[in-house]
């Protein structure tokens, strides 16, 4: 049942994903009504999917990486549809669910399963959900800067283009960057740090080597930078975008380190 | 009855006819009046504007009543019906549908999804409206085109790009800045076109206004003028290091604003964008700032072009708008066209219901011992009849109708059943 489901839901997203490309090109009311409709499909079969996962496991789905990975993608299919709803940026979905049908792909084929008695505790669980929450700011910190350089380009060019009459204002897309990082960082922050600190009681060591917590060190150190830059500096438009852009990658390669080479976090 | 539209527009008569066909409301009350006292036209719908002048009508004889309210109008307006004649062409029934649609919605326009031409239609319906020229077959037109009208406005982008230079300039301005409302903008020079381009940034909320001027007079004759500030020439420099838009117009041979310039206020700014929009020919803004970033530089041939890309927009949205019109058309006639047979099929079904109960009522009189059931059984069984009889005559009528040919299945229906004149 849960397989079909998390299928389920990764179809939907993925003609979610199609179609709010689509709506990009043609721009049609019925094209973008059947983009959130397939994405809220995909995204109620995903919420039954995540509820008997965790009846199953008896604990919240979290505990292994792609399980950690779905709950977030969970959460920033929610988000995606909420913002485009109160913000009227139709065009975000194009930019968002592309991410989320790349981070679901690991997803569908993990067995169930939690986390060794030896790890369970409360702070774990709150490692895990911080570090999601930041992830999901981050895929919005991400699309925003990709619409920033994107509106950019067509604004310095000269030549209006589809992206020009879809995507919003500059300043508004340069405040969604700075908005989401600021939100993001803190949680990314604080999850980091507990995660070390678990480290730290669990092996005895705060610092050992695994690849996943090795590349979200660096992803952090790159927010950082970022978010110093912002707001020290005056970084702004597109040279802030250019950082998150980086630092999402980083992010990206975080999560393929954790679920493809081995070490604490993988499976 | 059959609706028409006959007229000439911009397509294909020339303004110098249209301005002398064009009717003021008082005159095209007085004609409205004449042509419902002809007898010829049921109901009429006159619609006089700059671009177009048509007679939305009804009339058993739409040939009749096209030549009747072309000769009264050429009579008032003094043309000769013989230069107008050739120019005039008519739409029929779906036709007529589609072009009132059309009209209202504003793809017909000279420049597509112009606002005028919608509130024209409804000012000339409630014209009509008040002579008591409408009725029962105009008045659903009308106030479907009016939705219509309104759905593609809403629903289709064919009226949102500006085909302006100055308002092009207020939508870069809109995608450059979250938001016009109390961005501080700079007039340089004095232009008549300058000047229209700061207004619509007010009207957008943009606040407050400085003007730069060589001539210090003309500077603070515009600002009084703007509701703005004059500032001196020689304070250029620093009033560019407070505002976020720049409208140059100077005749001057030489840039006004260099790059040097705007480099050294670039950096107070902590990347508030500056917009500079040049419409002086030489231009006043160095081409250069353009590699600065949040620098934006749009001159006179920048903002053609984005004109020219607004313009293709807003094609392409037209395109989308001509398939809604199609489908609304379709819908009007279907229930127009079930309007139209409904009566017929009541009528159709009494007749034969009166039939059915009078042979039912003469037949039961001659089996005095028949039981219930008997009765019953004969009833049910000519109540059967009656409904297969009718079913294919009555579907027949829907369809035709539907497809726009009710009229001569509905002649046919009248006659063969001996249902009486229509009215």
């Amino acid at each position: 049942m849960q397989p079909t489901l998390i299928n389920a839901a990764l179809i939907g997203y993925v003609g979610a994903t199609g179609l709010a490309l689509a709506y990009l090109v043609q721009r049609h009311d019925l094209v973008h009504r059947l983009t959130v409709l397939c994405a809220l499909a995909g995204w109620a079969a995903h919420t039954v999917a995540l509820i008997l996962r965790a009846v199953e496991l008896g604990a919240p789905p979290l505990g292994t990486l792609p399980d950690a990975i779905s709950v977030g993608v969970w959460g920033i299919v929610l988000l995606e549809v909420l913002i485009e709803q109160r913000t009227g940026v139709r065009v975000l979905g194009a930019f968002v669910l592309p991410v989320v049908v790349v981070l679901s792909l690991k997803v569908t084929s993990a067995p169930a399963r939690t986390l060794a008695p030896a790890l369970a505790s409360a702070w774990i669980w709150i490692h895990i959900a911080l570090a999601m929450v930041g992830i999901a700011a981050f895929v919005f910190n991400f699309a925003g800067a990709i619409m920033y350089l994107l509106q950019e380009r067509q604004l310095k060019t000269k030549r209006p283009g589809a992206f020009y009459y879809r995507l919003p204002a500059l300043q508004t897309l340069d405040r969604l960057t700075f908005r989401t990082l600021a939100l993001g960082f803190p949680f990314l922050t604080t999850g980091l740090v507990l995660g070390a600190l678990w480290a730290r009681v669990a092996w005895g060591s705060a610092f050992t080597l695994d690849p996943l917590a090795f590349f979200s060190f660096v992803a952090w150190v790159i927010y950082a930078g970022t978010l110093a830059g912002r707001a020290a500096a005056g970084w702004h438009g597109r040279r802030a975008a250019y950082f998150s852009i980086i630092g999402f990658a980083a992010l990206v390669v975080t999560l393929g380190a954790g679920l493809f080479l081995p070490g604490r976090h993988g499976s | 009855m059959p609706l028409f539209v006959a007229g000439l527009s911009h397509k294909n008569a020339p303004v110098a006819l249209r301005e002398q066909l064009a009717v003021d409301e008082d005159k095209l009350r007085e004609l409205l009046l004449d042509l419902q006292a002809s007898d010829v036209l049921r109901e009429v719908v006159v619609l006089s504007t700059c671009n177009r002048v048509e007679v939305y009508g009804v009339a058993e004889a739409p040939g009749e009543a096209r030549a009747l309210a072309f000769r009264a109008l050429c009579r008032h307006r003094g043309v000769d019906l013989g230069t107008v004649e050739p120019l005039l062409y008519t739409h029929l029934d779906a036709d007529a549908v589609r072009h009132a649609f059309r009209v209202s919605s504003s793809l017909d326009s000279m420049m597509i999804g112009e606002p005028q031409i919608l509130g024209q239609v409804k000012d000339a319906f409630a014209l009509a409206q008040a002579c008591e020229a409408v009725g029962p077959h105009l008045h659903p037109l009308f106030s479907h085109a009016f939705n219509v009208a309104k759905r593609v406005r809403t629903e289709t982008e064919v009226a949102r790009h500006a085909v302006s230079v100055s308002f092009a300039a207020v939508e870069l301005a809109k995608k450059i800045f979250d938001g016009l409302g109390g961005r501080a903008v700079l007039l340089v020079g004095a232009g008549k076109m300058s000047e229209l381009a700061a207004k619509h940034l007010v009207e957008q909320g943009a606040f407050p206004i400085y003007v730069a001027n060589r001539t210090w007079a003309r500077a603070v004759e515009l600002a009084r003028a703007l509701a703005g500030t004059a500032v001196p020439w020689d304070e250029l420099p620093t009033a560019l290091a407070a505002v976020d838009i720049v409208v140059t117009s100077t005749g001057a041979t030489e840039p006004v604003v260099t790059r040097a310039a705007v480099m050294r206020v670039m950096h107070g700014r902590r990347g508030r964008p500056l917009f500079f929009i040049d419409i002086a020919v030489p231009r006043d803004v160095e081409a250069g700032v353009d590699g600065l970033d949040d620098v934006y530089r749009y001159d006179i041939d920048d903002l053609k072009q984005v004109v020219d890309a607004n313009l293709r927009e807003r094609a392409r949205e037209a395109q989308r708008a001509e398939t809604l019109v199609e489908r609304e058309v379709g819908k009007f006639l279907a229930r127009q066209g079930d309007a139209e047979v409904i009566p017929t099929i009541v009528s159709l079904r009494a007749r034969l219901e009166e039939i059915r109960l009078g042979e039912v009522k003469k037949t039961l009189a001659r089996l005095p011992e028949a039981t219930p059931e008997t009765r019953a059984a004969i009833d049910a069984l000519s109540s059967a009849m009656v409904n297969k009889i009718l079913h294919a005559p009555i579907t027949k009528l829907r369809e035709s109708s539907r497809a726009g040919a009710g009229r001569s299945w509905l002649e046919l229906v009248h006659e063969l059943f001996g249902l009486g004149r229509r009215s």
